[in-house]
C-alpha cells in the first residue's frame, strides 16, 4: 500500500515538475535578478531581453526537431556567422529584401548539406557537424577577409531592431509566428507525426512506410532555415555582420536550451513550449550575470555547469514518471 | 576487394603520407633536410600524443571534446606553479590536475548517465573558463629557463617530443593490445551490455579512459607551454577538431571496439605534412582550419562507403 502510495507521489512530483518546474525557474530568476539590481527590473529591459531571447529561442525550434530524430547539430553557430556576412554582403547589389530571402536561402542549403552528409553518407551527426562548424567558420573569415560588413538597409535592420507600436520589439513577434507555425508542424501534420516516429523507433517508422532519411534531412534543413532567421535578427542587432565574433558558443546556448526545456536526447520526446521558456531562461540569465558585472569567465563557467545540470535534471524527472532509470 | 579494404584500413595513412612527401619534396628544396623531416615529425607528436588517448575513448564507445581546454588548464596551471615549487613538482601537480578532469569526465557519464558529447562539451567549456579565471585572462611568462628543455631540448639528436611519444606510445600501445584493460575497452566499444553481463566493470573502465584522454592532452599542454614559455588560458583553440580527424584518419572506427594506435602516430605525421605544405603556399590560418575539416569529412565519406561495402558484403554471406 505504501509502495503504491510512493509511487503516485513519485508520478505526481514527476508530474507537476514536467508541467510547472522550468516556468517556476523562470520567475524565481526574473525576481532575484529585480531584487538584486532594479534597472533590471524596468519594462524596457524586460522587453528587450524577450526580444534578446529570439537569438536563442528561434534556433531552439530547429534544434528541437534534430534532437528529436536523435541527431546533433553544432554547426549552428558558424552557421549563423557566414550566412549574416554572405547575404549582407550581397544587400549593395541585390537590396535587402532580397539579401534577406538568399540569407535564408543559404542557410537551408547549408543544414541541407547537413542532412545529407548525416543520412546519405551515414556520418554520424554530431562528427559530420563537427567538421562543418570549422568549415563554415572559415569560409565567413575567407570570405571577409575577417572584416566586418556593415549593415545600413532598413528593412534588415527593422527584423532586429523594429518596434511594433513603438514598444514592442519586432523579433518578439518573429519568434511568436516561428512557435505558432513550428507548433502546427509538429503536433497537426503528418510531417510531425513522422519526426516523433523517426525519434522513437527509426527501424519501425522505416519499414511502416517512412522515408527516414527526407525526414531527417528535412529537420536539418529547417534547423538551417530557423538559423538564417536568428541570423538576420542577431547581425541586425549588432548593426554588422562580424564573421568571427558572430555565434560564438551559439550551439551551446541553444543545445543547453533544448535539454533544459525536456527534449530527450534518446529522441522522439520534444517540447517546443519547453524549449522556449527555457530560452527565455538563457537568455535572462546571461542579461542578469551581466548586468550584476559577473566576470564573462563566470558565465562561461556557470553555462557548462547548467547544462550538465540540465541533462541530469531531465533524467531525475523520467525516473520520477517511471520512464526511465536514474 | 575485401581484401584491399583491409590492406587499406591498416596501411592507407602510409600511402597518403608518401604521396603527400613526394608533393612537398618536388615543391619545396627545403623539405628533404633533416632539419625539416624531424621538425614535422615533432609538430606531429602534438596531435598524435593526444590522438593516443582518443583512440582509447572512441574504441571505448565514447568521446572526450574537452582536450582542448585541458590542454589550456595544464599550461596556466604549469605558469603559476613552477616559479613557486619548481618544475618536476608542478608538471607532476598539473598533469594529476588534469587526470581529475579526466575522472569528473567520467564519472558524470558513468554515473549520471549523462551522453558522452554533452559531457566533455560541456566540461570543455568549464574548464577553459577555469582556465581564464585562474589566469584573469592573461597570460603568463615563464621565466624559469631549464623548463624549455622538454619542448625544444634534443637527446641523441632527436627533439624530446619525438622520446616523448615513443614512450607514451609503446605504453599506450600494450595498453591497448597486450593488456586485460586493452581488451575489456574494445568489449566495452563494440557491445557494453554484453561486456556489462559477461562481468566486465564498465563503469572502472570508462572512468579508466576519460582519466587517460585527459592524461594524453595534459602531456601535450606540457609540450607546448614549454616551447612557448608562456602559460596561456587560450591555448589551442581547435585542437579537439585535429585529434578527432588524426584518430579517425588512423583507422579507428567511430563505431567503437576497433582502435588503431599505430595509425594514429601516422596520421598526426601526415596532418603536420599538410600544414607545412600550406605554409609553404603561405597561406593564411583560416585555410589549415578548412583543411582539416575537409579532410576530416573525406576519411569519414571513405570510412561509410567502407563500412557499406562490408555491410553488404556480409548480407551477401561473403565471410569478412
Amino acid at each position: 500500500m505504501d509502495e503504491m502510495k510512493f509511487k503516485r507521489t513519485k508520478q505526481n512530483l514527476g508530474a507537476f515538475w514536467g508541467n510547472f518546474g522550468l516556468p517556476l525557474i523562470f520567475i524565481i530568476i526574473v525576481i532575484v535578478f529585480s531584487a538584486a539590481n532594479p534597472s533590471f527590473a524596468t519594462s524596457y529591459n524586460l522587453l528587450s531581453n524577450l526580444g534578446f531571447a529570439s537569438y536563442v529561442g528561434i534556433a531552439a525550434i530547429g534544434m528541437t526537431f534534430v534532437i528529436m530524430t536523435r541527431n546533433f547539430d553544432i554547426s549552428i553557430g558558424s552557421m549563423l556567422a557566414l550566412v549574416a556576412v554572405l547575404g549582407s554582403s550581397f544587400i549593395p547589389r541585390i537590396g535587402g529584401v532580397l539579401g534577406v530571402i538568399s540569407t535564408i536561402l543559404i542557410s537551408c542549403f547549408l543544414g541541407f548539406v547537413n542532412g545529407i552528409f548525416v543520412t546519405k553518407l551515414r556520418i554520424p551527426a554530431f562528427i559530420t557537424t563537427l567538421g562543418m562548424l570549422f568549415i563554415f567558420r572559415s569560409l565567413a573569415y575567407i570570405y571577409t577577409n575577417n572584416v566586418p560588413v556593415y549593415i545600413s538597409d532598413r528593412f534588415w535592420l527593422y527584423i532586429g531592431n523594429g518596434k511594433l507600436f513603438g514598444v514592442l520589439p519586432f523579433p518578439i513577434l518573429l519568434m511568436a509566428v516561428c512557435y505558432g507555425a513550428a507548433y502546427l508542424l509538429l503536433r497537426n501534420s503528418p510531417v510531425g507525426r513522422y519526426i516523433i516516429a523517426v525519434g522513437t523507433n527509426s527501424r519501425a517508422a522505416a519499414l511502416s512506410g517512412i522515408n527516414v532519411d527526407n525526414i531527417k534531412i528535412l529537420v536539418f534543413t529547417l534547423l538551417g532555415f530557423f538559423v538564417g532567421v536568428a541570423s538576420i535578427v542577431n547581425s541586425a542587432n549588432l548593426g554588422a555582420a562580424n564573421p568571427g565574433l558572430m555565434g560564438q558558443n551559439y550551439e551551446f546556448q541553444v543545445i543547453t536550451a533544448v535539454v533544459l526545456g525536456g527534449t530527450a536526447l534518446s529522441g522522439g520526446n520534444g517540447s517546443l513550449g519547453g524549449s522556449l521558456v527555457a530560452a527565455l531562461i538563457v537568455t535572462f540569465l546571461g542579461n542578469g550575470m551581466g548586468l550584476m558585472q559577473v566576470n564573462s569567465y563566470w558565465q562561461l563557467v556557470a553555462t557548462g555547469l547548467v547544462m550538465i545540470f540540465a541533462v541530469s535534471l531531465n533524467k531525475l524527472k523520467f525516473y520520477l514518471l517511471g520512464q526511465g532509470e536514474f | 576487394m575485401i581484401k584491399f579494404l583491409k590492406l587499406y584500413e591498416k596501411i592507407g595513412i602510409f600511402i597518403l603520407i608518401v604521396v603527400a612527401g613526394i608533393f612537398l619534396a618536388i615543391a619545396s628544396s627545403n623539405f628533404l633536410k633533416t632539419d625539416t623531416i624531424l621538425n614535422i615529425i615533432t609538430q606531429g607528436t602534438y596531435g598524435a600524443i593526444v590522438g593516443f588517448g582518443m583512440v582509447l575513448a572512441i574504441t571505448s564507445g565514447g568521446f572526450d571534446l574537452s582536450v582542448d581546454a585541458v590542454v589550456a588548464l595544464t599550461s596556466v596551471f604549469l605558469s603559476i606553479l613552477i616559479p613557486n615549487i619548481g618544475i618536476p613538482l608542478a608538471i607532476i601537480i598539473s598533469i594529476l590536475i588534469s587526470c581529475f578532469v579526466g575522472f569528473l569526465n567520467g564519472i558524470i557519464i558513468t554515473k549520471f548517465g549523462v551522453n558522452p558529447l554533452i559531457t566533455t562539451l560541456s566540461m570543455a567549456t568549464i574548464v577553459r573558463g577555469v582556465a581564464l579565471l585562474i589566469a584573469k585572462g592573461k597570460q603568463i611568462p615563464i621565466s624559469v629557463i631549464k623548463f624549455s628543455a622538454i619542448g625544444t631540448g634534443k637527446l641523441l639528436g632527436i627533439p624530446v617530443p619525438i622520446w616523448v611519444m615513443l614512450v607514451i606510445f609503446i605504453i599506450f600501445y600494450i595498453l591497448l593490445y597486450q593488456t586485460p584493460l586493452g581488451r575489456h575497452i574494445s568489449a566495452v566499444g563494440s557491445n557494453e551490455n554484453a561486456a556489462r553481463i559477461s562481468g566486465l566493470n564498465v563503469v572502472f573502465v570508462k572512468i579508466i579512459v576519460y582519466v587517460l584522454v585527459a592524461l594524453t592532452a595534459s602531456i601535450n599542454g606540457v609540450i607546448r607551454t614549454s616551447q612557448a614559455m608562456i602559460g596561456l588560458p587560450s591555448m589551442a583553440p581547435g585542437f579537439t577538431l585535429l585529434v578527432i580527424t588524426i584518430t579517425i584518419l588512423g583507422g579507428t572506427s567511430l563505431a567503437g571496439g576497433k582502435g588503431n594506435i599505430i595509425g594514429a602516430v601516422f596520421a598526426g605525421i601526415f596532418i603536420s605534412m599538410i600544414y607545412y605544405g600550406l605554409n609553404l603556399v603561405g597561406v593564411q590560418y583560416f585555410y589549415q582550419l578548412l583543411s582539416v575539416g575537409l579532410i576530416l569529412l573525406f576519411a569519414l565519406f571513405v570510412d561509410g562507403l567502407r563500412q557499406r561495402y562490408l555491410e553488404s558484403a556480409k548480407i551477401k554471406g561473403i565471410r569478412v
